[in-house]
């Protein structure tokens, strides 16, 4: 019953009245900035540590923490809506959420996202508050050799996202990690294919090539399509309500979504990106009409919604456990810990229960905010939808352009952009698939960091992928996940 | 001769690529300190993964290309500018010129002229609609990102 | 860039004039006739950043500076992208930007055509220091053992922040070298960061780990999974690292300061030079500063321009000599 009192004294704080004005100023300011199109939590959270300075520790978290989930939350607005994701982790929200959105379901869609984000943001606050402590050790158990095998059990997703021909999401996912190692390589502080540019000296930033790719292209693929005037009014919105076998079919992928999420988030590194693929992928698999996903399947918006909310919260583990930030945002939240004269770590439960309880209680009620403050919107944010096309479309034009600006601050990544937005388009009138193409950029530069570093500390040798018995299983398991649909087909045609 | 189908040239087209590519990895320079694995295993495996694949690209019989039937045949023929490929070409043109002129010309004023530009070339009429839209979306989002969230934008030529 | 700037002194005017009057009161040769580019090379949140917008709230609050400091981020390339904009800014007043070791050290990996000497240097303002971290149940005690360790199985591997060639990884080879091994011979790891890389020290993955001081301190203290050996620094810190010897008390004669300043455009005006130089000295002497120090565990290491570039000049002799022994050195 430890647990039930610490919440009740987490509750204690997180309901003073002060804190419930920061939850909601945290929720709602994330929930903006997650639907403009590359601006992300992390610029938003360094910007307000001057703003958090003075504050109480447990205030200032709380806050933090809102605009971070707000924002994972807010981002699959745009990315049904507009096929831009909001933020990295809502990537994979758009494979399904846009074609409902085209087939006149936004509502629907949004409806979906906001039941999933808050079921996978409320169920992983639950495990926060349950095993945090013992999970920090699952955190830590994670070295080189074990994350290699869990990229490569990622990368194997690929083969299930390219659907029409394996060999053109094949080639897909080599272009993606081949667009990921640009720039300086960790390992040695070599340049690889910055063909002499400074710009290219710290890589490219993946939201970049995912606006360019997905929002760019569909921008020129709708004027290749011509319909400018003719198509009229969509009436896009539709209903919001699900039906009874609709909660039903969601339900499976929504709670698989929510567990998977949170033990990618807990991994230091992983973060929300991976966790929606990993829950994307996971659901194409075992869902009976599989192969529907990707034209607007309500189990492909439910999932990785889920999960990428889940592993938002799980991020906070190795932060508030271990004091270690396992992502960029969490790095910047570390920081402001710091600033507030909190020192995150093993100790941290024991003096400042306060933070620790006050902003597990604050996840709970800033997760029911999102909720009735997302849901009521849904109709008015959908009309988006209604606009008249041609402004429309100028207006995901200027939307990209200036969160990638907004997040650079360089030309050269503008002009990047475009590059991918053309890149993009070829893509898609060549029947190549965009999702394996982001997962390998994702994947790909920490495959290789995290497999040269294991072998810097192995001293060459390549066993000790298969000595450790994380590694072992999770490449065991990739190895079965790509034999065993074939060994099927096998057996059905035979 | 035979004519190539659009896998075969798009093979050929990255056969071109990963050689290149392959050309570039190999002239990775080589760290000073032993080092288990170098900057350059991983690229060279790339490109050549990416020359086989083209390889048996090559040999896949093209699928009906996804867009083709989408694309519509009989968008309006008229004036060369309006051709959907025309409008593909003008839109990358303007959104290069947007990158360009951003820093001289101002966050605010080169996104208006951006935004307005495109949709009345795009063919909306309500002059007045566009404006007042455009104005308070680009309006908008710069008071939010300077005023509020304190980043830098370009002010150009215009007073703020 | 002119125009804006212009623009932005219209908004910065009212703060200004709040400030003239006790500013004035001082009578300066030179002051800044419009608001002040204060260019953080990275992106928001990490230490320059942190540096570039505390010293510029600092500066607002305390209504020392007669104008403006606006933070400017111009991420990319390790700073190198920065530097290359404002090597164009020659003599331009108006235009700072925080420093610290990659400006000598990027250059000489050859990532950046321009290095310190290309910049006037304005002031140095703080440091923090190195130190040396193994899993608390680890055998190790002192810094000694480690290295003795590390002579016998030069493949224990040894984590650091920051790639091969900059700091973290200097700052190791450096003290190896003085305690007798092979600059080289360290089986230096990199992780994306030194948070990243504790977390490998904590699950055993790795020996031991190289990184900030200040980075450190939620990681230490009772209870704690890990172990500080020792800190770069000339004598011991303090705060939570009181208990923390340093190199030198163990035998091992070397010190690395994690420093960081405020540099300027090349051949900036002497008496912009002059002007810049004593706000800083005045800033530092303020509550307001003081008090956002100590909380993100900065330690004061003021120089002045001259005594600063003296200083810049002999770190880069000591990096090229670490870096040389390295076999990392590009020029």
């Amino acid at each position: 019953m430890d647990a039930l009192n610490n919440l009740m004294y987490g509750f204690s704080i997180a309901l003073e009245p002060i804190n419930i004005a920061y939850v909601f100023a945290g929720v709602f300011a994330g929930t903006i900035i997650g639907m403009l199109p590359g601006l992300g939590p992390i610029s938003a959270l360094a910007l307000m540590i001057p703003i958090t300075f003075s504050m109480e520790p447990s205030s200032g978290l709380i806050l933090m923490a809102g605009v971070y989930y707000g924002a994972i939350f807010g981002g699959s607005t745009s990315s049904i809506l507009l096929n831009a994701p909001g933020v990295a982790g809502t990537v994979a929200t758009s494979f399904d959420g846009y074609p409902m959105a085209k087939k006149g379901q936004a509502g629907k869609a949004l409806a979906i996202a906001a039941y999933a984000s808050f079921i996978g943001g409320t169920v992983s606050v639950v495990f926060l508050m349950l095993v945090a402590p013992l999970l920090s050790k699952v955190a830590v158990s994670f070295g080189p050799a074990e994350y290699f095998a869990l990229m490569v059990l990622g990368l194997t997703a690929v083969v299930s996202l390219s659907d029409k021909s394996l060999v053109k999401g094949l080639i897909a996912a080599v272009i993606g990690v081949m667009i990921s190692i640009v720039g300086i390589d960790m390992q040695t502080g070599t340049e690889r294919f910055t063909f002499g540019s400074i710009n290219l000296l710290d890589g490219i930033d993946f939201l970049v090539v995912a606006l360019g790719i997905f929002a760019l292209a569909e921008v020129f693929y709708m004027l290749l399509r011509g319909g400018d005037s003719k198509e009229g009014p969509r009436n896009a919105i539709g209903s919001l309500k699900l039906t009874r076998s609709e909660v039903g079919e969601i339900a499976g992928p929504v709670s698989r979504g929510s567990v998977l999420g949170f033990f990618t988030g807990v991994l230091p590194g992983a973060g929300a990106t991976i966790g929606s693929f990993l829950g994307y992928s996971m659901e194409k698999k075992i869902a009976k009409d599989g192969d529907t996903f990707g034209q607007g399947n309500i189990k492909g918006v439910a999932a990785p919604e889920a999960a990428n909310n889940a592993a938002c919260t799980g991020s906070f583990v190795p932060l508030l456990t271990l004091g270690v930030p396992g992502s960029g945002t969490t790095a910047v939240l570390l920081g402001a810990l710091l600033v507030m004269g909190v020192n995150p770590g093993p100790m941290m439960l024991e003096q400042r229960p306060d933070v620790f309880w006050g902003v597990v209680a604050s996840m709970y009620i800033g997760n029911i905010f999102l909720l009735v403050l997302n849901l009521p919107l849904i109709p008015f944010i959908a009309k988006i939808l209604d606009m008249p096309k041609a402004l429309l479309l100028s207006l995901i034009l200027i939307f990209c352009m200036i969160g990638v600006y907004g997040m650079s601050f360089s030309v050269f990544d503008l002009l990047l952009l475009l590059g991918f937005g053309v890149l993009g388009l070829g893509m898609r009138l060549f029947g190549f698939p965009a999702a394996p193409l982001i997962l390998a950029l994702i994947l790909g530069n920490i495959m290789e960091e995290s497999m040269r570093r294991a072998l810097q500390i192995s001293g060459g040798d390549w066993m000790t992928f298969i000595d450790k018995p994380i590694s072992l299983s999770l490449l065991v398991i990739a190895a079965l996940s790509l034999t065993l649909p074939l060994i099927k087909k096998r057996r059905r045609k035979a | 001769m035979t004519r190539l189908n659009t896998n075969q040239w798009l093979a050929l087209v990255l056969a071109l690529v990963a050689a290149a590519y392959i050309a570039m990895a190999w002239q990775i320079a080589t760290f000073p300190l032993p080092r288990p694995v170098d900057s350059d295993l991983f690229p060279k495996v790339l490109g050549f993964a990416l020359l086989i694949l083209s390889a048996f690209l090559f040999f896949e019989p093209p699928a009906p290309l996804a867009g083709a039937d989408t694309i519509d045949p009989d968008a309006p023929r008229g004036p060369l500018l309006s051709t959907p490929w025309a409008r593909v070409i003008v839109t990358v043109v303007a959104v290069a010129a947007y990158a360009l002129l951003l820093v001289p010309l101002g966050f605010v004023l080169a996104s208006m002229l951006l935004c307005v530009g495109l949709t009345v070339y795009y063919g909306y009429r309500r002059h007045s609609v566009t404006l007042a839209v455009t104005l308070g979306v680009v309006l908008g989002l710069y008071l939010m990102m300077t005023r509020v969230m304190d980043v830098y934008l370009p002010t150009g030529v215009l007073p703020f | 860039m002119k125009t804006s700037l212009k623009r932005l002194t219209l908004l910065a005017l009212p703060a200004a004039l709040l400030v003239g009057a006790t500013a004035s009161a001082q009578a300066q040769e030179w002051a800044p006739t419009k608001s002040i580019e204060f260019v953080a090379p990275a992106n928001p949140g990490g230490g320059w950043d942190t540096l570039v917008r505390t010293v510029s709230r600092v500066l607002q609050e305390e209504g020392l500076a007669e104008r403006n400091f606006a933070a400017i981020n111009v991420p990319g390339g390790g700073g190198a992208v920065a530097w290359a904009q404002i090597a164009r800014d020659n003599g331009n007043p108006h235009k700072l930007f925080a420093t610290s070791p990659p400006i000598i050290l990027v250059p000489l990996s050859g990532a950046s055509r321009y290095d310190h000497t290309d910049f006037t240097p304005i002031a140095r303002l703080i440091t923090d220091y190195s130190i040396i971290l193994v899993s608390a149940d680890s055998e190790y005690e002192t810094l000694n053992d480690l290295f003795d360790a590390l002579k016998e199985n030069p493949n224990l591997s040894v984590g650091g922040g920051s790639a091969p060639g900059s700091m973290d990884h200097i700052s190791m080879a450096g003290a190896a070298a003085a305690a007798g091994l092979e600059a080289a011979s360290v089986n230096y790891v990199p992780f994306s960061g030194g948070g990243d890389a504790m977390t490998n020290l904590m699950g055993g993955h790795i020996e031991a780990v190289i990184t900030g001081a200040g980075e450190s301190v939620g990681q230490l203290g009772e209870g704690s999974q890990l172990r500080a050996l020792g800190v770069s620094a000339p004598e011991r810190l303090g705060g939570g690292l009181e208990d923390v010897p340093t190199y030198q008390e163990q035998g091992i004669d070397y010190t690395f300061d994690i420093w960081r300043g405020v540099m300027g455009t090349p051949d900036m005006p002497a008496e912009a030079v002059a002007y810049y130089e004593d706000l800083f000295a005045e800033m530092l002497e303020t509550d307001g500063w003081q008090r956002a120090r100590d909380q993100l565990g900065w330690i004061d290491a003021y120089q002045d321009s001259e005594a600063f570039g003296d200083f810049l000049d002999a770190q880069q002799e000591q990096f090229s000599s670490v870096l040389g022994d390295l076999g990392l050195l590009r020029q």
